[in-house]
């Protein structure tokens, strides 16, 4: 395959070293081909003579748009619904119906982190609407995050191919959430209501989001470079609510850190949230109850929730 | 090895649908419409049919309806593979008993994905 490619190797390395910059990812040694259709389209719809214009004008210019939109291009997951069978199983079998039996009603929030296209997030709230009674009297928002890019704006449109459309979503969930759309199909209006997609850099330091009752992160652990691994997960953990969950994908975990989280043995990939828990200080002299004090360590994040319930 | 019966007036369909439900592990033969295809069910029915909607003879929509009154003929998972996209027809065919509904045109990846929802693969 490499022998068809028309790119230089040094505009290959290049890019290799600004995705690792910029996203952590590792684009690996097999990834020139997709390297050149995918950005050869972007290079045509932004107005370029040629892909090696672009990455020119990039590098000549910096221009951070640019870079963005390069990076997203080169890190976009190919995805499709329901893609992570366990994660959803999870979700359905384990996070919604804990969630519900904790809180009885009320408003909780989902974030589908890296959301590609948004397949992943429409999927959570076909999965929250299939489930109707059995969540009853929980009001459940979905968030989709990633980097601005044309599959951001995709998802945000709600509306899928022909072959998105096959591609694992079962054809009564076609038939319950879709409708035509001339030559594709678009997302109902009761699903979009449930969801919001929001641009933002996935490594930076996640505080412009609210937390979360259940985060869903699949599929791109593997990528991540050792440090940017760490550094997405540490913030991921910020997000997430005491005994909230972060489901990860099919034979995913977090090694051998545990960023706060407990692993939840009825769900391979599935961790949750542990308590926050100050130990009391011991002093030897005095005499002090046994027992532990928590303590919310955001409070201000605590006081915008409350309303919330 | 499960079985698959493929369905489909056009041989050029039945050949690439059945090169590709081959590779998924299936021994598979074909019929040219509903009735050939029933007549085959009555001698044995096989784990899996693909079969098209519209079809001189007997149509994959009559076929099915068949497929279901015969001793065991609620055992076959159906697929129907069709140009056929106006959802009050997939509503049609989902209540006459079908599994899972492929419009065409299709590829290897939507076959496959197809397969493993209604549990084939």
């Amino acid at each position: 395959m490499a022998g068809a490619l028309t790119l230089d190797a040094s505009y290959y390395e290049a890019l290799k070293r600004l995705t690792l910059e910029l996203a952590g990812v590792n684009l690996g040694t097999n990834h020139a081909f997709l390297v050149e259709t995918r950005l050869a389209r972007l290079a045509r719809e932004e107005g370029y003579v040629s892909l090696e214009a672009m990455i020119d004008e990039l590098f000549k210019t910096g221009k951070t748009r640019l870079a963005v939109q390069i990076v997203s291009a080169l890190t976009e997951r190919d995805t499709h619904f329901f893609k992570d069978r366990t994660a959803f199983h999870n979700l359905r079998k384990h996070v919604l119906p804990d969630l519900h039996h904790k809180r009885g009603g009320g408003r909780i929030r989902l974030l589908s982190f890296g959301c590609a296209s948004g397949q992943e997030t429409y999927g959570m709230a076909m999965t929250v609407a299939k489930m109707g009674d059995e969540l009853d009297g929980l009001k459940v928002d979905i968030v989709g995050v990633d980097y601005p890019s044309q599959a951001l704006e995709r998802a945000r449109a709600g509306r899928y191919t022909h072959f998105d459309v096959q591609r694992g979503l079962p054809i009564q969930d076609l038939v319950d959430f879709f409708e035509p759309d001339g030559a594709d199909w678009a997302v109902k209006q009761e699903i979009r209501d449930a969801v919001e997609f929001r641009d933002i850099h996935l490594l930076s330091k996640l505080d412009t989001l609210e937390d979360f009752h259940a985060v869903m992160f699949c599929g791109s652990l593997p990528h991540y470079s050792a440090p940017a691994r760490v550094r997405v997960l540490r913030g991921l953990s910020g997000l997430v609510r005491e005994h909230g969950y972060l489901i990860l994908g099919e034979g995913e975990n977090l090694a051998q850190m545990n960023y706060g989280f407990d692993r939840v043995l009825e769900g391979p990939g599935l961790y949750q949230k542990r308590e926050v828990i100050i130990e009391p200080e011991i002093d030897p002299d005095a005499k002090v109850p046994t027992g532990r004090t928590t303590f919310d360590k955001s409070p201000s994040r605590k006081r915008k929730l409350a309303g919330s319930r | 090895m499960k079985t698959c019966l493929i369905v489909d007036d056009s041989r050029m369909i039945r050949r690439v649908a059945g090169r590709i439900v081959k590779d998924l592990g299936f021994e598979t033969d074909d019929a040219e419409n509903g009735q050939e295809a029933l007549d085959k069910c009555r001698i044995e029915l096989p784990d899996a049919v693909l079969v098209d909607w519209k079809m001189p003879v007997m149509d994959g929509f009559a076929f099915l309806k068949e497929l279901r009154k015969l001793p065991n003929g609620d055992k076959p998972t159906v697929v129907f593979c069709t140009s056929e996209r106006d959802i009050n027809h997939i509503v049609d065919a989902l209540s006459a008993g079908a599994n899972e509904y492929i419009m065409k045109p299709f590829d290897s990846d939507i076959i496959e994905s197809k397969f493993a929802l209604a549990g084939l693969v």
